[in-house]
């Protein structure tokens, strides 16, 4: 019984076949490509107000030669917060679910802005290994810390994007059976379950959203050390 | 956990990474904004009165 709650992140396949590339390949039927006009349809300025926003709010901060990283980093944002939205709806696989992907996202990235920032200022990036101002004697211990920490992010990265994910809809699935099973013999409590089930959904859509938002302003910050 | 089965972790990430790298940037590039229009250099021309006629 335990088992079963895991089930519904397998990896699915059908005869074979695996459908993880149909869950990564279909949402972006969802973004039409913008052609050569001025005026287009709700569906394209809603997105390009999105995109607009979302750049004029990372890249703000940053110095002009990360923004390079524009393109990058949209879509990693798009990537993320569709799939993830996508994933509440019934029936649908999450893929960011599986931490392959996220890692597959995070480590790449992160290891390019670390190594951006070795070849073009290594003075600069060894010294956020050491904040300002610690005590002489401090200093050893301090550098071994910062250095697991530097090693840490991709792995905490990944992990944070997957575990938020997974717990969502691990409790999604187990307060829906709660509900379901709670019905034809304590149809009060089955109501209060169901309640609770919406207010989960809602909290939810808002932690799809947000840990999409959060993996790639953790990567731009650390563009932002390095470039 | 089914999420720690290596058995489809290659093919996730390069299908992943591939389809991040080709299908998303150009939908993403394509969206293009038009530069604010500045009020001071509008000029507002003088027309003169239609003195031709009709035919």
């Amino acid at each position: 019984m335990m088992l079963n709650l895991f089930d519904q992140f397998m990896s699915p396949t059908l005869l074979g076949i695996p459908l993880m590339l149909l869950a990564l390949s279909l949402p972006w039927v969802l973004y039409p490509k913008p052609l050569k006009r001025w005026l287009n349809n709700r569906t394209l300025t809603i997105q390009s107000w999105f995109i607009n926003n979302f750049i004029k709010q990372i890249f703000l901060p940053m110095n002009t030669e990360g923004h390079k990283w524009a393109m990058l980093l949209t879509s990693l944002l798009i990537f993320l917060i569709t799939l993830n939205l996508l994933g509440l709806l019934p029936y649908t696989f999450t893929p960011t679910t599986q931490l392959s992907l996220n890692m597959a996202f995070a480590t790449p990235i992160w290891l390019t802005t670390v190594i951006l920032g070795m070849r073009k200022q290594p003075t600069h990036s060894l010294g956020h290994l050491l904040p300002e101002g610690t005590p002489t004697l401090l200093i050893p211990i301090l550098v071994v810390i910062e250095t697991i920490s530097l090693f840490i992010r991709p792995l905490a990265l990944g992990v944070r994007l997957t575990a938020n994910l997974t717990a969502g809809h691990l409790l999604i699935q187990l307060i829906a059976s709660g509900a379901y099973f709670l019905f034809p013999l304590m149809p009060a409590v089955a109501l209060l379950t169901s309640t609770l089930l919406f207010l989960l959904t809602l909290l939810e859509v808002a932690v799809a959203m947000i840990q999409a938002y959060v993996f790639v302003l953790l990567l731009s910050l650390y563009l932002q050390e390095n470039i | 956990m089914p999420q720690l089965n290596p058995n489809p972790w290659f093919m996730i990430m390069t299908f992943a990474w591939l389809l991040f790298l080709i299908v998303i940037p150009p939908k993403v590039l394509a969206h293009t904004t038009p530069n604010n229009a500045l009020p001071q250099k509008v000029v507002c021309s003088r027309t003169e009165s239609w003195v031709w006629p009709w035919y």
